[in-house]
């Protein structure tokens, strides 16, 4: 059980890392896609191993949400973006290096969580919390709103991988609020992105600065 | 009791998505009007009788949610009976649905004794609200409301991160999932659990509820998305949103005092409270925008109330709770008045309806009135709970605390008599309003102004009590 879930949680992690190597849009789709794929893995594996078949079925609800659904609606809105990159005329070396400096912090963080449990899965921990921190990263630095929502969406995986490793999952209903809930982000955002389109004929977050001081 | 106090919101929002026309606004009053008897009666109750609990204890209501409540109730009415002036009869039934959608949820927030579903309450506030906040339909009502949608959803997924990591302090003591997450059942467990993971819950929980509240930092949406958003919806957002959010982080407090010692959390809250101050006090200063400047008073008041949390000891928590009340009724009023003000000069520049005490005196007088409550002025009782919180800085031996926080509310205070004068008195400037007139809100102010005079100068029988009980239930 600790291979298992130690590995798909390394796996992960690697996938979060080429997500902020990536520069291309479609590129870091099909990668979120990845990502959430070794999620639903990872839960189904612990539902398995540990004998919690709820488990099986959260993975089952996030694998369609997490890995269908939403790539779904998030190549409807990134549609009729020219494929450019992400940032243009700039590697991503620096944001790699960061995204190295976070996983480091990760571990400084997630030590008092580590020492108070006895759990097979504890040393992933530190590899989910990475997850959710990269993500957030990839929030806040995000130059468009695809980007933003993109960096939402990792730090939400990483959270619901950090609950997995932690916990075995939540209370049911809190889970199903969950993915509720961000289904309904990633729609309104779609719905909000494309008024921003229709107004703006672009979402480059620079031209959202009216509001300013 | 509680079933129908939220029943009677969603059911009106669900009615109201198919209601439209007259029939649309008279049953959108008659589900204010309901909520906000089911809530006072709610909080009546649990003061007369003790706690109400409902569905297996998946509902319950203590003091602390009693007065929550009855704050939801009293500004979601006022905001209710002004709503009608904004929407148009294309667009009435989306907005009042969304309307008690948004009060359902935080009625839901405050009476859940689940704190997964307080979290997904919390999150559906936004939700509700976001559409709201982007009613009018302009570039920068649209930017506005994608800018609260997108820092929301990341502070309340913040604020995620930190239930899970209480759940997983909890849940090693307690094997049973269902009521693992159950408010009451942390309280009782809290001297076991794990202290420095418990820690490290709260920092996550203060950002993330915090967002929500306004806190500087987290607060770059708060005067974007009050601002833009038509004024009925600001009241509830500045008058009670932010409250929820205080209130979700209240909810942890006692728990971390428990599990780590007392001095963590209210270290963490002063911090905070004197960060949102001193950011507020010197925004005060700078913008030109009416409705902004409520919105930053907003950030300043968030600040007084974490302050006050951060003190701690009978007169911090009191004075604070005692602010958040004030706070909502003087802040909701204000927002309403200035509603009728933008509406009248089509402007929210301060520049632009200078002198408005001519041609609107009534409406002028109004909102003098509030300013200067807000100010924290006596007769008002934002004067009594600023007294009693600053007053408890000096009690708990955090004087240089105190001295920094009465210093910023000085500056804050200037900032504001200085654009309340130019709006009042100023000369007036272009052209004079669209519509002269002499109507004015004349139901919700003479509400607020009147329990504001009595939260400042006589407290009525039983508020001593409830303000007590609620101590009890934060500062352990």
């Amino acid at each position: 059980m600790t291979t298992a879930s130690n590995l798909l949680a390394f796996v992960g992690l690697v996938v979060t890392l080429a997500i902020v190597w990536r520069q291309s849009w479609p590129g870091r789709l099909r990668l979120f896609a990845a990502q959430s794929l070794v999620l639903a893995a990872l839960a189904g594996t612990l539902g398995l191993l540990a004998g919690r078949p709820r488990l099986l079925l959260v993975a089952l609800v996030f694998l369609v949400v997490k890995a269908v659904v939403i790539p779904r609606v998030l190549r409807r809105i990134g549609a009729g973006m020219p494929v450019r990159p992400v940032t243009p005329g700039k590697s991503s070396g620096v944001a790699l290096l960061v995204a190295g400096v976070l996983v480091v912090v990760a571990y400084a963080v997630m030590l008092p969580v580590r020492a108070a449990t006895e759990l097979p899965t504890e040393g992933a921990i530190p590899l989910a919390f990475a997850m959710a921190l990269i993500g957030l990263f990839l929030c806040v630095t995000g130059r468009d709103a695809l980007g933003h929502i993109l960096g939402f969406l990792v730090f939400e995986n990483g959270i619901f991988g950090l609950a997995l490793l932690a916990t075995y999952g939540l209370p049911g209903i809190v889970e199903a609020g969950v993915f509720l809930d961000v289904l309904v982000i990633v729609l309104i955002m779609e719905a909000v992105v494309g008024e921003v389109r229709r107004e703006h004929e672009s979402i480059d977050e620079q031209r959202l600065r009216e509001l300013r001081e | 009791m509680l079933v129908l106090l939220l029943a009677a919101p969603l059911a009106g929002a669900a009615v109201l998505t198919r209601a439209r026309g007259p029939l649309a606004a008279a049953l959108h009053g008659l589900t204010a009007a309901l909520t906000l008897l089911l809530a006072l009666a709610t909080a009546v109750t649990v003061y007369r009788t003790g706690d109400l609990t409902a569905l297996d204890g998946f509902l319950r209501a203590d003091a602390l949610s009693a007065w929550m409540v009855a704050l939801i109730g009293l500004v979601g009415a006022a905001a209710a009976v002004e709503a009608p002036r904004y929407v148009g009869d294309a667009v009435a039934r989306r907005f009042y649905a969304l309307f008690h959608l948004f009060v359902f949820t935080m009625l839901l927030a405050v009476t859940t004794d689940d704190i997964g579903l307080m979290w997904c309450a919390i999150e559906g506030t936004t939700l509700a609200s976001v559409f709201l906040v982007n009613f009018e339909r302009t570039r920068a009502s649209l930017e506005a409301s994608y800018k609260y949608l997108l820092i929301c959803s990341v502070g309340i997924a913040i604020a995620f991160l930190g239930t899970v990591l209480v759940y997983f302090a909890d849940i090693q003591l307690f094997g049973d999932e269902t009521y693992a997450l159950r408010w009451t059942t942390l309280l009782r467990l809290a001297p076991g659990l794990a202290p420095r993971v418990v820690q490290l819950a709260f920092v996550f929980l203060v950002v993330g509820y915090g967002t929500k509240a306004g806190l500087a930092p987290m607060h770059t949406w708060l005067p974007d998305a009050h601002s833009e958003a038509p004024a009925p919806v600001s009241a509830l957002m500045s008058g009670v949103l932010l409250s929820v959010g205080i209130y979700a982080i209240l909810r942890f407090k006692p728990v971390v005092d428990l599990a780590a010692g007392a001095a963590f959390a209210g270290r963490i809250l002063l911090a905070f409270g004197l960060l949102s101050m001193a950011v507020a006090a010197l925004f005060l200063w700078t913008t030109q925008n009416f409705k902004r400047m409520l919105a930053y008073s907003s950030v300043e008041h968030v600040g007084v109330v974490c302050v006050g949390l951060g003190f701690g000891g009978a007169w911090g928590v009191t004075g604070a709770l005692l602010h958040i009340a004030n706070h909502a009724l003087a802040k909701s009023m204000l927002f309403l008045l200035a509603g009728r003000i933008r509406a009248a000069y089509d402007s929210a520049e301060i520049a632009a309806v200078r002198g408005l005490s001519r041609p609107l005196p009534r409406t002028g007088a109004a909102f003098l009135a509030g300013m200067l409550a807000l100010m924290g002025l006596p007769p008002f009782g934002l004067f009594t709970s600023e007294v009693l919180i600053f007053g408890a800085g000096f009690r708990e031996g955090a004087a240089a605390a105190a001295a920094l926080g009465l210093v910023l509310l000085l500056v804050a205070f200037a900032g504001l008599l200085r654009s309340t004068q130019t709006m009042l008195y100023g000369a007036p400037a272009g052209a004079p309003p669209r519509e002269p007139s002499r109507a004015w809100p004349i139901v919700p102010v003479t509400v607020a102004l009147g329990l504001l005079l009595l939260t400042g100068l006589a407290w009525p029988p039983g508020l001593d009590d409830a303000l007590g009980r609620i101590a009890k239930i934060v500062a352990r």
